[in-house]
Order: C-alpha cells, then structure tokens, then sequence
C-alpha cells in the first residue's frame, strides 16, 4: 500500500486562499475552467450556489470561466430559478437528443462534458446548504498549482442537518463506512486513503474525465475513483478538507437502494479487471419490505446500472473538441 | 458654491448601477448573515465582517478597544470630520439556530436576516458600492459594525466606540433591513426592565397553598394598566413578553415579564419607572413573594428636528426615488448618536415579513432603492448639509 499518499496529496482549503495567486498561475497556463451544477428539484439551494460562486470567482476573481447547470427534469422552478441568477441551463434531455435518454447524476454529468468548454471541470452537488466558494476554489487549485494532481475530490467533516433548525456536529457517511470502505480494504486497500469516496464534489482534467465511462447513476463516484486509479495510479488523485458540509439527511431505505447500485459498479468493475468471477449473472431488483397491515410487502426497485462509454468515444463530442481516438 | 443636493437627480441612475453588483451585495449579506451572533457572542461575525471588508480595500480595518470592528475610506479632505456608517451585528437567535439562508428568485430567508443581516451586508458592500458609482467623499467614511446592542447588550458597542472617539463626528447614518422607507431622526427616552417572581419550592403540605407566579406578574401587569399615563409629553408602556410555569396542572412557581417605558421625557420615564416600583414593592409585601425589578438597558430622549437639513435632505433623497418617509421614534444606535448631539438618521434597506422569526424573509428588488438612498444622505452629509 502506497502509505505516503495520505501525507502528500491531502491538503486543506485555508491552503488556497490566495485567489490572487491561483488566477495568476491559472491565466499563465492558460488554462480554462468551467463549474458543472447537476440538479433535480433544487429550488432551494441553486440561487446561492450560482449567486456566491459568480460573485466570487467570476465578477471577484476571474478563476470559473462558466457556470453550467444540467438539469434532469425538475418539477419545480429550478431552471427558471438558475436561469434568473446568470447560469447556462440545459435539459439533460436535450443535449445529445439522438441517444436513448437516461435519468441520473452520471448521466447530468457525462452530458456536462459534451456542453462546458473548460479544461478543468469542478463538480458539485446542488444540496449544500452551507455552500461556499472553498467548495470551488479548493478543488481546482492543486490541479492548477501541481502538474501532477489531474483529479481532486472533497472530504469534510460532515454534520447533518437535524430537525429544522438544529445542528449536531459530527455523523453522516453510513454508505462510505458500512460498504465502500470494507469492499475497498478488501480489494483496493490503497483507496482507502479516500477518506470520502462518495463525495459529490470533485474537479479534475477533462482529458481524465472524458476517457472513462459514467454510470447514470449512483455508481459514478465509485467508478470514476476505481478507473481513475486503474489508469493512472493513485499519484494523480488528490483529496481535499473542505470543513463542514450541510445537507440533507437520507434514510435507510434510500441509502440501502444507493448501496445496491455502488455494489452493483464495483461488482461490474471487478468483473472487468478479471478481480472476481461470478458463475450466474447479478439481479437488477432492489428488493426491500414493508409492513402493511400486518403482512410484509415488497418494495421492489428494478435499477439497471446503465453506463455511459468514455464521451471521447462519442462522434460529435470528438468533432466539437478536434479530439481523435 | 455647488448645491449640498446638486446630485439628487443622478440618484434614479445610481439604483441600477447598483444592481449590476447584486451578486456581490447578495454575497456579503449571505456570508456575514449565515455566521450566528447573539448579543455578547458576536466574535465569529465580526471576524468574516472585517474579513470581507478588508477584501473590499478600505483603507484601513480594525477593531476599536471594544471589538467593535471598524474599517475607513479615507476622504480628500483633511479637515472635515469624519461621516459615521453603522450597523449593528447581534441577533437575537442563539448559536445553536440553523442560519443557513435560502435565495429565491427574489428573496432572501432565514433568521436575523431583517434585523440586521441586510444592514451589515450592505455596511459591508458599501467600499465596492461607492467604486461602482465612482464616488469619492471629502469626509473619511467610518464603516462600523456595532457589537453588543440588542436587549441586555443596551447599546454597549456604539456607547463605547462614540465614548473612545476623540474627533468632532459629521453625522452619522445607520442602516437597518427594514422597512424602506423608514426615516427615524428622533429617539425617546427609554427604560427597559424585568420583573421576575420566584416562590419557593419547597415541599410538603405548605407546597397547595403556594402562590401562583403566573398570577402575581398578572397582578403586576394589572396594576401597571391602571396607571395614568399622559399624552403630553407623549408616553406609554410596552408589555412586551412574559413567560412562566412548568405544567398545566402544576401552581407555577416562577414567571418573568418584560416590558419598556417610553416617553419623549426623560423626566417622565423616570417618574413612570418609580411608579412601578412601587407597584412591585407592593405586590412583594402584600402578596410575600420574591419580586424584583431588573432594569435591562435604557436610553435618554434626543432628536432632530423635522425641519433640520439632515431630515430635510432624507426626504429629498426618498422623494427622489418615489418613497415615502414613514417616522416613529427609534431606541437603537440613532439614540446615541443624537445623545451626544451628533446629526444622525437611521434608514431602512428593503421590504420583507416574519421580523423576528426563524423564517423571516426580505426582497431583494427593492434593495437596491434601498441602498442609493444610504448613498445619498452620505453624499448630502459630505456635501454640507449638517455643516452649518
């Protein structure tokens, strides 16, 4: 196991609070950055995510070249809403109609690389409550400053958001201890150095981004650490604290379904590297009970893990950014 | 000589120039608001206010003895006096509240944000403000943020930053969330108090007779009702809160009630707060109960005048911009200022509901009026008005 890894490529925020100095080293390499918001129903949260990183890193600091929100169908105003505060706002939906159409984070996020023009994409999930700019700033920043970094994801210490307005300090992170974490030190014990796999927010190179596949849905963090990791070694990956963040909480039930999907990756993964060897396939059905009126029922949830192929293998994305296979 | 309200006419154009930085605006008052400040534990806010003002490049950013933090524009001129710019930073939630705010498409929710998170943020985005409208002032510009000033905290901020100020002071405007249109230039006398009543809880047979708390402070409220106040000099008596008791079906045996006493004579007050007094002493002796009286802050009764050029020039401003001055009395930093004969208004920013509440919500739209008018009373102040 690659024990440095954990000293070296892990930083925190305050490290990167020079903006003036991370625009600089930005504008000398000449590089471009574009902030991808993946949203369904974020009414609440999307203005101040938009309205905090425009005024900060657009109109302040000149270090996000764009704001694009791939939206999956939201019911409420989430696009009106985005829209009104300066954001690009595109349907999943419609970028790419000719494909079949998928619902999912992956899929929002797979499509954001065919739409945003950066060479570094920042990824962030639209729930946070106490959103704030480190959330951007932070994460693009060892890829700016290090040559080496080409993927950087976020870890917290991470409250949850209680009741309606109480906060307890520390909790969260079921899935990443009860699942990702024993199958990764059984199998990946370098991974587990990732102290959140499953964090919603990461940034990386588009040249990484657009060579691996994307799950549609819940399985895209996993995958994207296990092929990142499979193709360039752990070295490339960076993680960083970002403090504290607020979301909402899931239940059990919610979180066993997002459970069944990751394992469903992994298994997938682990099949693809030859790691393991199943004699029959593996189901597709979610199956979890419920008592109505003293009998139990089940809840059954079919969850085909559809994977998107690397987008470099994808004609039009090639045309729109002169790339060859 | 130019006119002190030569500008007047650019002030319309000044409210869309302004917004084309709402998102800057909106972001100081989100990061600032979103950091818990109750009375007396306003340190993480002030540290995030300093931190933002000093990112908007005043000329210098400090705290003053108090940790009242401070930060200056300097003006072209040497010798006018400086133009102070508050804003007070406690709330009245406590630390464990969730202040996470919520933007809509045109309004800002959540706890203190209309008392006084606009109020800061805007005191804040003022430096970025005045460079978008390319302003300069002759008069350095005093950006304070005003520590321990609601409730029992009576003020102590601004009585101390005023106390430890050593120069003659212009005028000064004090900006809070809401409402706009507000215009308050005079300040009554006031005494804020509580009455608390405790029985004994001792046990025993002794315990069924016990007085009800509850009952003693509806005596109290009973017999301060019955006290005649005069209409001249105007003043009255606020029951503001009252809180007691443990169980439906249990004599309580503690209960508070909070009220104020107003008055445009500090006089009066005096007399009102003795009044009352004697009421509690009273109901103490008759009833044999613990009953005290806890004076909690207090105010002296100061004002302009309508007709002073500050006030008169406020109104120009607001007519300008198609709003309607609306003026009642103030016990809030105006007081202090005006106490100690310093020419001082205090303005609102914007519209909103549930004031004091966790949802309390403010437009955003009409900020931005809300904000030119500040701008102009400054410009009318660094103009003269309050000169002669």
């Amino acid at each position: 196991m690659n024990k440095n890894w954990l000293d070296k490529n892990t930083f925190h925020y305050s490290e990167f609070k020079d903006l003036h100095q991370l625009v600089a080293e930005k504008q000398r390499k000449k590089q471009t950055i574009s902030l991808c918001l993946p949203t369904l129903n974020e009414e609440k949260t999307i203005a101040k995510q938009i309205l905090l990183m425009k005024s900060e890193l657009m109109m302040r600091y000149p270090l996000l070249d764009e704001i694009v929100v791939i939206d999956s169908g939201s019911t409420d105003k989430t696009r009106e809403i985005a829209r009104s505060y300066g954001a690009d706002v595109y349907e999943a939906n419609d970028i790419l109609p000719h494909l079949e159409n998928f619902k999912g984070k992956g899929e929002n996020l797979w499509k954001a690389l065919y739409i945003t023009r950066g060479d570094i994409i920042v990824y962030l999930d639209t729930d946070i409550k106490n959103i704030h700019h480190r959330f951007a700033y932070a994460l693009v920043a060892p890829l700016i400053l290090f040559d080496n970094i080409k993927y950087v994801k976020a870890f917290y210490d991470r409250p949850i958001a209680i009741g309606k307005s109480k906060i307890r300090p520390t909790g969260g992170g079921r899935v990443t201890e009860l699942l990702i974490r024993p199958l990764f030190s059984l199998f990946f014990p370098d991974l587990t150095q990732i102290l959140q796999p499953l964090s919603g927010e990461y940034a990386g190179f588009r040249e990484i981004f657009e060579t691996i596949s994307f799950p549609i849905g819940y399985g895209v963090e996993t995958s994207m650490l296990l092929d990142i990791y499979e193709k360039w070694g752990l070295d490339v990956i960076a993680q960083v604290d970002l403090d504290k963040r607020i979301h909402r909480n899931q239940d059990t039930r919610a979180l066993g379904k997002m459970s069944f999907a990751i394992l469903k990756t992994f298994i997938n993964r682990k099949r693809k590297l030859g790691m393991v060897d199943f004699k029959d396939d593996i189901y597709d059905e979610m199956i979890q009970y419920n008592l109505v009126k003293d009998e139990y029922k089940p809840d059954i949830s079919h969850m085909v893990e559809v994977e998107r192929p690397p987008m470099i293998e994808i004609p039009e994305y090639r045309e729109k950014f002169n790339r060859t296979l | 000589m130019h006119n002190a309200m030569d500008y007047i006419d650019k002030l319309p154009g000044f409210v869309e120039e302004i917004k084309s930085i709402k998102e800057t605006i909106i972001s100081n008052i989100v990061l600032i608001g979103q950091i818990p400040s109750p009375t007396f534990k306003e340190k993480n806010r002030t540290s995030v206010f300093m931190e933002r003002l000093s990112e908007f490049q005043v000329d210098e950013c400090t705290t003053d003895g108090y940790r009242n933090p401070i930060g200056i524009i300097r003006g072209t001129s040497e010798s006018k006096p400086p133009i102070f710019v508050v804003a007070h930073l406690d709330t009245v939630f406590g630390q464990d509240v969730d202040h996470y705010y919520t933007i809509g498409e045109n309004s800002i929710t959540g706890p203190g944000i209309m008392d006084n998170s606009v109020g800061v943020g805007i005191l804040v985005s003022l430096p970025g403000i005045f460079r978008k409208l390319n302003l300069r002032f002759e008069s350095d510009i005093v950006i304070a943020g005003a520590i321990q000033s609601l409730g029992k905290g009576n003020l102590r901020g601004i009585r101390h930053l005023l106390k430890t100020w050593n120069t003659p002071i212009r005028a000064a405007v004090c900006i809070e969330s809401s409402e706009l249109g507000r215009l308050n230039y005079y300040a009554d006398g006031m005494i804020r108090c509580e009455v608390e009543c405790n029985i004994s809880t001792t046990n025993g047979m002794e315990y069924k007779f016990k007085p009800n708390a509850i009952l003693i402070i509806n005596e109290v409220i009973n017999q301060i009702l019955q006290l005649r106040l005069p209409q001249k000099p105007r003043s009255r008596v606020i029951v503001g809160k009252t809180f007691g008791g443990h169980k439906h079906g249990v004599i309580a045996y503690d209960a508070t009630l909070g009220f104020e006493i107003q008055s445009t004579s500090d006089r009066m007050v005096k007399s009102i707060f003795n009044n009352i007094k004697d009421i509690v002493e009273g109901i103490s002796h008759e009833y044999e109960v613990e009953l005290k009286l806890k004076t909690i802050s207090n105010v002296h009764a100061a004002r302009l005048k309508f007709n002073h050029p500050l006030v008169k020039s406020v109104v120009s401003v607001m007519k300008k911009l198609d709003l309607t001055p609306v003026s009642e009395p103030s016990e809030s930093e105006l007081s202090i200022f005006l106490s100690r004969k310093i020419p001082a208004v205090t303005l609102g920013i914007t519209r909103g509901e549930n004031h004091h509440q966790k949802n309390a919500r403010v437009e955003i739209e009409p900020m931005f009026k809300g904000i030119a008018q500040v701008v102009g009373v400054i410009k009318a102040i660094d103009n003269g008005v309050c000169d002669e």
